[in-house]
């Protein structure tokens, strides 16, 4: 059975000698336009004059549009119709796109651009969480709140209290490609769109909408993605609703790609954000009571910004069990890109400042953090409540938690206390050079908590031949999506992977997809395949045995074969039979995830069918004179249940810390007064590169199958080990501790410079 | 870009006559240049190439036994070649990328004194000679704030001559995108006395920090260094503020005493 084996990428080879196909790679058809956006030049005001001749009669170009050339506003949101694609006049943020430039060629179409002339009349844009809050500029109609118990109650009688507070800056996706779509008209005004999406539906929905068409005559083919990453969620509209219009009203196909600068300056990010904790706890640090009030920084639309923050909240007690809880989100309107979907979704910054409150508590009271941590855990025996009745603040009970174990067996596993020892020998003899070691946890929700999104679709075809025709609504982004559900398929068939083809996502194949995104790619889209299978299959079976003369039960697959017990066929000779003898050798397949109870205003419910677990432990060593500092070594325990490939998880986990790490170390968005995004460019904003990840890097996957019924159960990886990158700045907050007294109240990201000014508060707090 | 014409003379008096026409720019390596013309920050009406100047490229000892480096040299071949001043070669060794070090040349460097160009510090701190079509100029004198420097109008950096000093070493604070020195201090211990030049920092470019430089030569150990200056005309930006970069000065200078050999 394929399943469960580490099997390489399915486009590895591909990817590593270049042949892999992306959107720019597509060979257009002839007289194929490309695109470019013209961007606003201030943060907030409207357009007073705008003069575009000059770009019309520029060598190359073929049309010119404003939002008034458009056929509908062209609406981009994926949520609350505030995103038209072109400015309506008035300007939300620096980046904005004003008008559409068509030409023969990229460089073309860019060169027009600059020849543009715009006259603004300015107003001052609200940039900071402070802004926002003093001009009451809010998403949704105020902040929301959830709470459990009475937490101000719990806080004012515990034994110990504390209160902080943590900035935590965005991040850039930086997809290896950057966005980019290409629109293809087709007869009777019908549109096919290539788009470098995670979800194809909502690009076909879009377009529909902006050209006035039914869905049914837009169809959306996706082949792979070079990284998502959430970024790709929603922020494609633009480009394939531009090529579409482009494309419908010239009869040319159209292409557009962002320059780099242009994708930073255009497109969503990671939400930005401040929590402010009030913590309520005894002499061992348990918490009784907690408050968050957590600031999102959401820029001018909607866009993802509601679901987003709820996860924060959804996570903002990470792994611990907390009696009496509030949390209040305010979710802030900003003239700034429009925040979006980045893997976490909001769950990395809520939980970050629920680990920055357990760092808190043990340095309040001198403990080791770890066992503060474990103290505080779920299910903890030190607790005073029943482990089987504890619930989240949003009331799901925690029916399976592994972190007990998984916690004792990384301690063991990466020789923690001896560490933490020598940690400590170092750092009293070491007057320069401080290390650091700290462990965190990772409990992250699976499910999208819009619970209608949790469906997903599947077409299977099986030829005369025998080979294997397999599509499904899952995207292909670069995290092997596509082997993992192949390796379903031939399993349930029994044959090898060679025997399967994968085909590129395509709206007119799978219908009414949701996007690839809350990690649930492979949970959804593998039951539905497994379902699609399931089908042929039983109806192969029943053939075979009416054939045969047996009961259906006798048949088997297995080994590239069919056999009953007395005769063997090969799968390919079963196919012809069963379409010689008129069997239907085609099936969709359809999956809706159980259990799932939501109430997001209330906060209560079972928003999540499970949740994935994770542990790491992570060193770093810390130049108390620059602030410099480096990641020594990371250890990590992670839950994928029973992997469906372990080769597959790894590299997802391998690959989501350095990401995590890179969030909260180097990456670093700088806006300017004006509202301009200074880091447009690699050259200005850093993400981590292969050679930072630690020396030491041990990833180790915890051994067990998921309590709930999943894909052969396995667990969803996608997002969850993104936030061990916590342990990194724990891990420095923990070196600069050994500084002196004080706290080190690190914000992220956590440069050198910030570092450094924490490690002078803590020297000079005696 | 806007348009421009193009030539590239093989000897420097030829491209010192190239040079003398209207709006005329010499191209070194490009590293620079291209980039601002991409970004329409300049509009020459030619651009002379240095790069086919055979004259003008290489390493050797001199006579006097100083190290010159032809204007027109890499940065890959200067970290190849310049062994006789190993400071100096690691120094080469490490800017920017492959990519900038097998373009960009130390006469384009020193030409466009970028403020947080590394190659300034080294010049600035081993009281090197600029060589040109024209004279020699002594980098005392070179230096004239950012991007500004000594040279004329059309006038062609053809050498640089470096005395060799008994210990140096250069120590550079990445920013880790551009790689380009946050702080860069290149401390340089002659017979005479030390020379502390400190790149990536001041608003006026590449400096001497001669509070350093007496206390280095009293003493040349990391213990003698002096408190970090104060902030006060540091660059501030994205990158760091200008307290920090006043501070990271001290670390640096330190680091490159202990580290000179």
């Amino acid at each position: 059975m394929s399943v469960a084996k580490p099997l390489p990428h399915d486009a590895a080879r591909l990817h590593v000698t270049g042949s892999a196909r992306y959107v720019d790679d597509i060979p257009t058809p002839a007289g194929c336009l490309h695109l470019a956006f013209g961007l606003a030049e201030i943060a907030s005001g409207t357009i007073a004059r705008i003069d575009l001749d000059q770009t019309r009669s520029a060598p190359g170009v073929v049309g010119v549009w404003c939002a008034k050339d458009l056929p509908t506003d062209c609406d981009c949101s994926p949520s609350a119709h505030d995103e038209p694609l072109l400015s309506d006049d008035s300007i939300h943020y620096l980046g904005q796109p004003v008008f559409l430039v068509a030409a023969t060629s990229h460089l073309a179409a860019r060169k027009a651009v600059a020849l543009a002339s715009i006259t603004y009349e300015e107003r001052k844009p609200i940039l900071s969480i402070d802004e926002a809050l003093e001009a009451g500029s809010h998403f949704e109609e105020g902040p929301r709140i959830w709470q459990k118990g009475d937490a101000e109650q719990a806080i004012q009688s515990a034994p110990h209290r504390l209160d902080g507070e943590i900035e935590i800056g965005g991040q850039e996706h930086f997809y290896l490609e950057g966005q980019a779509a290409l629109a293809v008209p087709q007869e009777g005004g019908d549109m096919l769109v290539h788009s470098s999406t995670q979800h194809p539906t909502e690009i076909q929905h879009k377009v529909a909408h902006a050209l006035d068409i039914p869905m049914h005559a837009v169809r959306v083919e996706t082949r792979r993605m070079g990284g998502g990453f959430g970024g790709k969620e929603s922020q494609g509209n633009a480009l394939a609703i531009a090529c579409a219009v482009v494309a419908l009203q010239t009869g040319k196909p159209a292409k557009m790609r962002y320059d780099r600068d242009d994708d930073f300056m255009v497109t969503g990010k990671r939400h930005d954000f401040r929590i402010h904790y009030s913590a309520g706890f005894d002499a061992k640090g348990r918490l009784q009571g907690l408050a968050f009030t957590q600031y999102a920084r959401c820029g001018w639309a909607q866009d993802l910004s509601l679901p987003v923050a709820d996860r924060a909240m959804l996570h903002a007690t990470n792994a611990y069990f907390v009696p009496n809880v509030r949390i209040e989100s305010h979710r802030l309107k900003t003239n700034t890109q429009s925040a979006t979907a980045f893997r976490g979704f909001g769950g990395p910054q809520g939980m970050l400042g629920m680990e920055r409150v357990m760092d808190h508590v043990a340095h309040h009271l001198d403990l080791d953090p770890t066992a503060v941590r474990q103290a505080n855990y779920f299910g903890s025996d030190q607790n005073a409540v029943p482990a089987a009745v504890q619930t989240t603040p949003y009331g799901q009970p925690v029916e399976e938690f592994a972190l007990g174990e998984m916690t004792k067996a990384l301690i063991e596993s990466s020789d923690f206390k001896a560490r933490q020892d020598a940690v400590r020998a170092w750092n009293e003899t070491q007057p320069v050079l401080k290390k650091g070691l700290a462990l965190t946890p990772v409990m992250f929700g699976i499910s999208f908590t819009l619970t209608h999104l949790n469906q997903a679709g599947a077409l299977v075809h099986v030829y005369q031949d025998g080979s294997i025709h397999l599509n499904h609504g899952g995207t292909e982004m670069g995290q092997g999506l596509f082997q993992k559900v192949a390796q379903v398929a031939a399993s349930r068939f029994g044959v090898g992977l060679e025997t399967i083809k994968i085909t590129a996502t395509d709206t007119a194949k799978v219908p009414n997809t949701s996007a690839t995104a809350a990690s649930s790619g492979s949970d959804l889209n593998g039951m539905a395949v497994l379902a699609a299978c399931d089908t042929i299959r039983n109806r192969m079976a029943d053939h075979l045995a009416q054939l045969w003369q047996v009961p259906s039960d006798k048949i088997a697959f297995g080994d590239t074969s069919v056999t009953d017990g007395n005769r063997t066929i090969s799968f390919a000779e079963a196919a012809k039979l069963c379409y010689e003898g008129r069997i239907s050798l085609s099936s969709t397949g359809f999956y809706r995830t159980p259990k799932l109870e939501w109430d997001r205003l209330r906060g209560q419910g079972r928003p999540f069918f499970y949740f994935a677990y994770g542990v790491s432990a992570s060193e770093v060593v810390v130049d108390t004179l620059s602030g410099e500092y480096r990641i020594l070594r990371a250890d990590i325990l992670h839950d994928c249940g029973a992997s469906l490939n372990p080769a597959l998880d790894i590299g997802q986990i391998e690959g989501g810390f350095v990401q995590g790490a890179g969030w909260l170390t180097t990456e670093e968005l700088v806006w300017d007064d004006k509202g301009r995004l200074r880091t447009h460019a690699p050259s200005t904003y850093k993400i981590p590169a292969c050679s930072d990840r630690p020396d030491v890097f041990n990833v180790a996957l915890w051994d067990g199958a998921n309590q709930e019924d999943t894909i052969y159960r396995s667990k969803a990886v996608g997002e969850p080990p993104f936030m061990h990158g916590i342990s990194v700045l724990m891990a420095l907050s923990d070196a600069v501790a050994s500084c002196g007294r004080g706290y080190p109240d690190l914000n992220a990201p956590a440069t050198p410079e910030r570092v450094l000014a924490a490690v002078r508060r803590v020297q000079n707090e005696l | 870009m806007y348009s421009f014409d193009m030539e590239s003379p093989s000897t420097v008096a030829d491209a010192a006559k190239a040079l003398g026409q209207d709006e005329a720019q010499a191209l070194g390596g490009g590293q620079t240049l291209i980039p601002t013309l991409k970004q329409r920050l300049a509009s020459p009406s030619v651009l002379v190439s240095l790069a086919g100047i055979a004259e003008m490229k290489g390493v050797c000892t001199a006579d006097d036994g100083s190290l010159a480096i032809g204007g027109g040299t890499t940065h890959a071949t200067v970290a190849a070649e310049a062994g006789a001043y190993a400071a100096l070669a690691a120094l080469a060794g490490n800017i920017g990328d492959p990519a900038v070090r097998n373009r960009g040349t130390i006469g384009g460097s020193l030409a466009n004194n970028d403020p947080s160009a590394c190659y300034p510090s080294a010049a600035l701190g081993s009281g090197a000679t600029i060589v040109t079509n024209k004279r020699e100029i002594a980098a005392d004198d070179y230096f004239q704030g950012m991007f500004a420097t000594a040279l004329d109008e059309g006038e062609i950096i053809t050498e640089v001559r470096f005395p060799v000093p008994e210990k140096a070493s250069y120590m550079k604070f990445e920013q880790p995108a551009s790689r380009f020195a946050l702080v860069g201090v290149f401390v340089a211990k002659y017979a005479d006395g030390v020379r502390v030049a400190v790149t990536g920092a001041s608003e006026e470019g590449v400096y001497r920090w001669s509070e350093a430089e007496a206390a280095l030569s009293a003493n040349f150990s990391a213990d003698a260094v002096p408190a970090a200056p104060s902030g006060d005309g540091m660059i501030s930006d994205l990158h760091a503020s200008g307290d920090y970069r006043a501070h990271l000065v001290g670390v640096m200078t330190k680091r490159a005493v202990a580290a000179a050999s």
